[in-house]
């Protein structure tokens, strides 16, 4: 993951389509766009797992259903544990099989129609519930040295909870770090950076729909609020010159084409 | 083993708000989505024809635009769709709409096990799959939550009681409803997805099903809707307990207790 840093390769954040789509065609031929633009660009396509807990296509079945390329180093998979043991068995065998090296792990959002792992199908007893932790535990065991994997900083969280989290993410394996959308910044990423010797990636929210931001951070954010998503990614630069940038949300159409002026 | 799974499209509970005039649902606008109790129905369906063989037939009566919800279907599992619309059955109640359905499970003919979810998510009624059986003339057995055993011309199901569960042999034919718990439905693949979008579904007719007209639609519904009077707001009530933390915690488990919550 540093290679991208070094690079100043922006991981871009692509949403698959919903599987309530009314428009299926559309949106795939949305995605495999936005896809294959982000490849060509030599940025990093994330593909979300469903998303805030809204149910849509798994990112592997997008790629292998409309014959779309994998660079290994520029497709990162999100993994959460809303997931059967045989899906997400299958889904780790497919990433294996098509290259792909970069997993973000998180506990994710569950919905009521999604299934959720069982610590005993993660072979962790001892907890009640699995989260990220676990997760990243069992994909190091059964696929030891196959994947890169990613975690998530959530900044918002209580301070000693959050790095008591990091402390297990880091022994179960994690090999980067993906923060909650920033805005200008947050004291706490300088004790992260401090504690915390991997590659970190800070999340710039580019979208002007505040209300999923404050879903994001946790706290609201009045509508009304003054936002600039592009002024915001160039603080983001400016206060963190040694991280990588996440891009939620970008917009594809005006946003997309002047990333390159940005991060030169 | 041929089996009916009876599917209803409904607007999403989201996006109905009650009309104060008119005090009716307002369901303009709102998503249509397959009713969350029959995607388990469903489910229960797929389950059993993968352990014994045969086939999910997807039946549904609605407008035109509940193929999509029978699409849905196709693509969680059914085999084959069939989609029941004639304007003679606007309008229909559980028991004129329960008349037809029973008509078009004799149409598709062998069925050994209907399937329902245990209501609708708009009516609510839970008449339908009742309603089902009796028209057929089968056993029924509603609230089913596990299905113990299958195989042969019987079924052992467990059905949920408010206070525990009854183990229940039901002989086939016969029609159930099914609740939550009976299992997790599955999330559709991209690929059939895109496979369900090419099926032909075919729509039947009144005529095609050879039913009376006079027992469809309106006319043909014994229920009559005398008054609708919007359920009483729930009053949320919030306790702010402070305190030393054991002091506290004490207090919440008293006020737990007293509502019987714990």
């Amino acid at each position: 993951m540093q290679r991208h840093i070094d690079n100043r390769s922006y991981q871009v954040e692509i949403l698959p389509p919903k599987q309530s789509s009314e428009k299926l065609d559309q949106d795939l031929e949305s995605f495999a766009s936005r896809y294959t633009r982000v490849l060509e660009a030599g940025y990093c396509a994330c593909l979300t797992d469903n998303a805030m807990g809204h149910l849509a296509f798994q990112g592997l079945e997008l790629i292998e259903e409309l014959s779309l390329p994998v660079e290994p180093e520029q497709v990162m998979i999100h993994l959460n544990t809303f997931h059967t043991k045989e899906g997400l068995d299958q889904i780790l065998a497919a990433c294996r099989a098509r290259g792909i090296k970069h997993l973000l792990v998180v506990s994710g959002d569950g919905s009521e129609r999604l299934p959720k792992l069982s610590p005993a199908d993660l072979g962790a007893p001892a907890v009640e519930s699995v989260t990220s932790v676990e997760l990243l535990g069992y994909i190091r065991r059964q696929h030891p040295g196959a994947f890169n994997l990613g975690v998530a900083f959530n900044p918002y969280e209580p301070e000693e909870h959050e790095f008591e989290k990091m402390k297990r993410k880091l022994a179960a394996g994690a090999c980067f770090v993906i923060t909650q959308p920033i805005i200008g910044n947050h004291p706490l990423l300088e004790r992260l950076m401090e504690e915390v010797k991997l590659p970190l990636i800070v999340e710039a929210w580019m979208s002007k729909k505040l209300h999923l931001l404050s879903e994001c951070v946790g706290y609201e954010i009045p509508e009304d609020t003054a936002y600039d998503p592009v002024a915001n990614l160039k603080a983001l630069h400016a206060h963190y010159p040694g991280c990588g940038v996440y891009l939620a949300l970008l917009g594809f159409k005006s946003q997309f084409p002047i990333l390159k002026s940005i991060w030169v | 083993m041929r089996i009916v799974v009876c599917i209803k499209q409904v607007p999403a509970s989201t996006g109905v708000s009650l009309d104060p005039e008119t005090k009716t649902l307002r369901r303009e606008g709102a998503e249509a989505i397959m009713n969350p109790f029959d995607t388990y129905a469903l489910e229960q369906g797929v389950l059993l024809k993968e352990a014994h063989g045969g086939e999910v037939i997807a039946l549904s009566m609605g407008p035109l635009r509940a193929e999509a919800a029978l699409r849905e279907a196709l693509s969680c599992g059914a085999d084959r769709a069939v989609l029941l619309n004639d304007r003679a059955f606007a309008g229909s109640d559980t028991w004129a709409t329960s008349y037809v359905l029973a008509a078009a499970i004799r149409r598709i003919g062998e069925v050994e096990l209907v399937i329902c979810g245990r209501q609708a998510i708009d009516g609510d009624t839970a008449q339908v799959g009742p309603g089902l059986a009796g028209h057929l003339g089968w056993p029924q057995l509603t609230h089913v939550c596990a299905l113990e055993e299958s195989g042969g011309k019987s079924l052992t199901l467990r059905r949920m009681q408010e206070e525990g569960y009854d183990l229940c042999g039901l002989e086939l034919p016969a029609v159930i409803t099914v609740v939550k718990d009976i299992n997790q439905p599955r999330i559709p693949s991209l690929k059939s997805r895109l496979a369900s979008k090419k099926a032909e579904i075919p729509v039947w007719s009144a005529a095609d099903l050879g039913v009376e007209t006079e027992k469809l639609g309106l006319a043909g519904s014994p229920t009559r809707v005398v008054k609708i009077h919007p359920a009483p707001c729930r009053q949320k009530q919030t306790l702010l307990i402070e305190g030393e933390a054991a002091e506290c915690a004490q207090r919440l488990v008293r006020e737990l207790r007293s509502r019987l919550l714990l």
